[in-house]
């Protein structure tokens, strides 16, 4: 069996690794020969983009990880690192895929301290596994639910995911203290540390952070925690406009209150979530009793000079909100970074559009399902990058992927020089930041 | 008039920097021989650019010469960072002093590295915003020093350090193309650079504007002493006020010998017969401070605290924290020289690391004075030495590298803030493996294929640093300096 891709023609377009060859799985017995048993996975249960890899593996240790690694890249393999594989589909389309690397096996926590509010897991680890371990010791990650159970942290960390809390809480990004990191060469690097506060040597956990596993498999991290706030509560405001939703938001925002999440919901994000079909402004608080019941009383207080009122929801608009992204026939999801006094005005220059918009006020990150082409998209990115902002496309179809840059950044080649250091024969993730036709 | 011949270096940078940003006499250069490390090394040529075309102009001409570059902001850094320890070029950053943009609505302002950290929390209080980074040198030392070792300070706690606050770079890299790694907004798409670029010490290029996240003042805000008769109750009330679910801002620990050398210079009210005090903040809406004070009170009394002084008022506060800010400077009158180390370690293993810096400090014969970050665990054991007694300054470092072995023992880090600079390069192989020093060499190399750009900073090995230029000097910090 070779290996194929699904749509005919991709290979018309020269791969950006430069690596022209096709594997057989006959070639993978040294590969074979390091797996132990019940590593191997059915390969088609790892599609992406309709391709199926050669071969999968689902290591049980870091250093069977590390082995499979050295040995793939020594094959001249193309390897997807994959965890609860939400956010394949973030990046270029790969120009090869020969071996499905799976590290939810990884899935221990190796060190937890409580009384030094830090710990350190494996980076197979779901989120949502970790968080219920932290919760009988009353802390936790703060860190808001991803869309699916399923998400690892190493997934996570390389996709430098954020949802509703960023801004009034920190990101994977600030909390990371430290990780362990496998090379494609086979070596096993660490930086940083398990300790709070650490600036010895290059924090390369921080460049691993939405690196997208193109420099290197995560398999260890450790982070900083939280206590668990003891009330948590959310509110709707009904608003006539996106304007003043944006106004409601930002003066919200300014007034320090034990605020977790502000959100601005366009009208047919709304409609989807059943709060009416107009903008609405929806706001967490977390804290202790007293605290949440005080940002509740001010909450009120602000929202009668201007003529409106909260009403109390369920806490579990947040979920909802987060599988916005994950209902069925979305394609293509984009998240805008703009000024938060923007978020509004922003989603409304996104009304053009077919589909539904939202904005966390604090992070100034606007999020759309929207149903559009390429050109259109640019011009969504030119708009954010008016603002001082950016555009990442953060799934959609190959072909979209194909077209458009995902990312729009430009840096010098730093990117492709830290590639040419860290995976220079280009095994992990080869195509993920270069466009296949260029 | 020049007396010494401008060499060709020296020429290249007068004609793009003009002649009076360019010094090159020995007696003009003087000042830059040093930082706040022992490390003293003259630099071949200063600049002293205006603009980010000017950097760029000095980080090619530097290429073309073959030379070294050394970024340098207030040289307030304690690990040699600033040091040109192999000549060259040294950059100085103070001249790029322009508050950009203050974007108060969005929490957001963008400043030249020059700029000093307390200007900037000057011109923000107008708008009730604050930079939350405070290293204790913030009378002096610069923004762009402070993304360079990814500064802390008593605030860290709650807020975590510089690079948790910088949202955007400008950055002239090694052969002088400009760049900008992040964004005005949180979490721009990519590799984090920015991330990467924050604590790298000059050595990945040269900073010339920073985008950074300011945060909003609190409502209400409660400053605490705590009053123990030990450094093991003190630091074991640490322990108990997290155990308890409260992270306050700020859990400055002071010991009995620092104590003792600050208080009468600076009345700030800490008991000269206290074994330690503990300097405590907490923050936030007027019920979560009544709230959380509470609980730090009961946590600290748990321990043993005998009293508890809570400021009543701004005056109080302020002076609260002057005999916490004012610590070094005293203790620099009490000895000829200080040697101040910065180490960190998991905060529970606080009060047996304590005891045993104590008691080698007295095996080596030095008394050593404790103010420090208690809550992070990043500890700041200072020496007190004369460097003109015969063999004092070996045995000092010595005991710095014994203590540093008592961190990593302890599983932590022999840096929490200061960086490692020259100071600790030796001391890199103590906590990471060849490999993961491989890997950094590579991040390095990637930005920095010559490794021109601040040579035997960081990593142990480099072409012709293990001779160093290493000249311990006495120093004294003056007043108004404070650790
Ligand atoms: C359509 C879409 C919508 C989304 N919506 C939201 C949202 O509303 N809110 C939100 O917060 N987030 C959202 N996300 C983000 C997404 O869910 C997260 O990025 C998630 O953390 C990915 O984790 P995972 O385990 O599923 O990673 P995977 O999908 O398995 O992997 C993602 C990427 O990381 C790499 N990777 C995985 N594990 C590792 C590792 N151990 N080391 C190195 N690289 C690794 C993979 O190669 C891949 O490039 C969305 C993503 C997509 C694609
Ligand atoms: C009394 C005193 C108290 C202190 N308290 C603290 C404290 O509480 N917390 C703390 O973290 N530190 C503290 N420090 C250490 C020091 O002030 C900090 O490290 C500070 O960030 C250095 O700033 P600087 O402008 O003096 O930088 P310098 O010392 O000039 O440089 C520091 C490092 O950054 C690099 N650098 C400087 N500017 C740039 C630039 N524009 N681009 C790239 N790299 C650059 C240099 O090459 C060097 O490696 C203290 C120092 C003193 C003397």
């Amino acid at each position: 069996m070779t290996s194929t891709f699904s749509t005919p023609g991709d290979f018309e377009k020269k791969p950006t690794s430069g690596r022209e060859r096709d594997v057989d799985r006959d070639d993978l017995e040294d590969l074979l020969g390091v797996l132990s048993a019940g590593t191997e996975r059915p390969p088609e249960q790892y599609m992406c983009d309709g391709v199926s890899p050669i071969m999968a593996a689902r290591p049980s240790s870091v250093s069977e990880l590390a082995e499979i690694l050295l040995v793939a890249n020594q094959r001249n393999l193309a390897v997807m690192p994959q965890g609860g594989r939400t956010a394949l589909t973030l990046g270029r389309p790969l120009t090869h895929y020969d071996l499905a690397l799976d590290t939810t096996a990884l899935n221990r926590v190796l060190d937890y301290a409580p009384e030094d509010l830090t710990i350190t897991v494996e980076a197979g680890i779901t989120l949502k596994l970790l968080q219920e371990s932290l919760a009988e010791q009353g802390q936790y990650l703060p860190i808001d639910p991803p869309p699916g159970d399923q998400v690892t942290i190493g997934g996570l960390l390389a996709t430098a995911r954020s949802g509703a809390w960023r801004g009034h809480l920190p990101a994977a990004r600030d909390l990371i203290l430290g990780a362990t990191v496998a090379s494609p060469d086979g070596s096993l690097t660490r930086s940083g540390g398990r300790v709070v506060k650490n600036v010895s040597g290059y924090d390369m956990h921080r460049m691993h952070t939405g690196a997208l596993g193109t420099l290197g498999v995560i398999v260890e991290a450790s982070f900083k925690l939280s206590p668990l706030p003891a009330a948590v509560s959310s509110f709707a405001i009904v608003c006539s406009s996106l304007s003043r939703a944006g106004t409601v938001a930002c003066e919200i925002w300014d007034r320090n209150l034990a605020t977790r999440a502000i959100t601005i919901l366009d009208s047919k994000t709304s409609a989807i979530l059943d709060c009416g079909d107009v903008a609405t402004v929806l706001v967490e608080f977390a804290a202790s009793e007293s605290v949440v019941v005080r940002s509740e009383e001010t909450l009120r207080e602000i929202l009668r000079d201007y003529d409106m009122s909260a009403e109390h929801i369920g806490n579990d608009i947040w979920a909802q909100i987060r599988s916005l992204t994950h209902r069925d026939g979305i394609d293509t999801v984009i998240r805008a970074g703009v000024p938060a006094s923007e978020v509004s005005g922003f989603i409304d220059h996104m009304e053009i559009i077919d589909g539904p918009s939202w904005g966390h006020v604090a992070a100034g990150s606007v999020w759309s399902c929207p149903n559009v082409n390429a050109q259109t998209l640019l011009g969504l990115r030119v708009v954010a990058e008016r603002l001082g902002g950016f555009l990442q496309l953060e799934s959609g179809s190959k072909s979209l992927r194909e077209v458009v840059d995902p990312f729009g950044v430009s840096d010098a080649g730093l990117t492709d020089s830290l590639k040419s250091q860290f995976d220079p024969r280009s095994t992990l993730n080869p195509g993920k930041w270069k466009a296949v036709s260029t | 008039m020049a007396r010494t011949q401008p060499s060709p270096l020296v020429h290249d940078l007068q004609a793009a920097l003009g002649i009076e940003a360019v010094l090159f006499e020995p007696e003009d250069l003087l000042p830059y021989e040093f930082d706040s490390s022992i490390d003293r090394s003259a630099p071949d040529v200063v600049v002293l650019p205006r603009t980010t075309e000017e950097v760029a102009a000095a980080a090619r001409i530097a290429e073309e010469h073959h030379v070294p570059v050394v970024p340098r902001g207030s040289g307030t850094g304690f690990a040699g960072g600033a040091v040109a320890v192999m000549g060259g070029l040294l950059v100085v950053l103070t001249r790029m002093n322009a508050i950009r943009e203050i974007d108060a609505a969005n929490r957001l302002a963008v400043v030249e590295p020059g700029v000093i950290n307390l200007d900037l929390q000057d011109a923000l209080s107008s708008f009730g915003l604050l930079y939350a980074p405070d290293p204790s040198s913030q009378r002096i030392c610069t923004i762009g020093g402070n993304v360079g070792t990814n500064s802390g300070g008593p605030h860290t706690l709650a807020h975590g350090s510089t690079v948790n606050h910088v949202l955007g770079l400008e950055v002239v890299l090694p052969g002088g193309s400009v760049v900008n790694l992040g964004s005005r907004q949180v979490d721009a798409p990519g590799i984090d650079l920015r991330g990467l670029f924050v604590g790298s010490e000059g050595t990945l290029g040269i900073v010339t504007a920073i985008t950074v996240r300011l945060i909003r003042e609190n409502e209400a805000i409660r400053t605490m002493l705590a009053i123990f008769s030990t450094v093991d109750e003190a630091s074991n009330a640490v322990s108990e006020v997290i155990r308890r679910r409260v992270v306050p801002m700020a859990m400055e620990m002071l010991d009995q010998e620092t104590i003792r050398v600050v208080e009468p210079r600076v009345n700030a009210g800490y008991p000269l017969d206290a074994g330690a005090v503990l300097l405590m903040e907490v923050e936030g809406l007027v019920e979560a401070v009544d709230q959380d004070s509470e609980i730090v009170i009961e946590a600290c009394k748990s321990q043993g605290a005998r009293d508890i002084r809570i400021a009543r008022t701004a005056e109080e506060r302020e002076a609260l924290w002057e005999g916490r800010k004012s610590a070094i400077g005293a203790l620099g009158h009490t000895a000829p020289a200080l040697y101040l180390l910065d180490g960190v370690v998991p905060r529970s293993r606080l009060p047996e690391v304590l005891h045993q810096v104590l008691g080698l400090s007295r095996e080596y014969g030095f008394k050593c004075a404790n103010m420090f970050h208690a809550g992070d665990g990043n500890l700041h054991p200072t020496v007190l030495f004369d460097p003109e007694e015969e063999g004092a300054t070996e045995r000092v470092l010595q005991l710095g590298g014994e203590i540093m072995k008592l961190c990593v023992d302890a599983g932590g880090s022999i840096t929490g803030e200061h960086g490692i600079g020259t100071e600790k390069r030796e001391y890199m192989d103590w906590i990471f493996s060849e490999a993961d020093l491989e890997a950094m060499s590579s991040v390095r190399l990637a930005f920095d294929p010559t490794g021109r750009f601040n040579p035997c900073k960081i990593l142990p090995t480099g072409h012709g640093c293990a001779q160093g230029h290493f000249e311990p000097i006495k120093r004294k910090l003056g007043p108004g300096i404070y650790v």
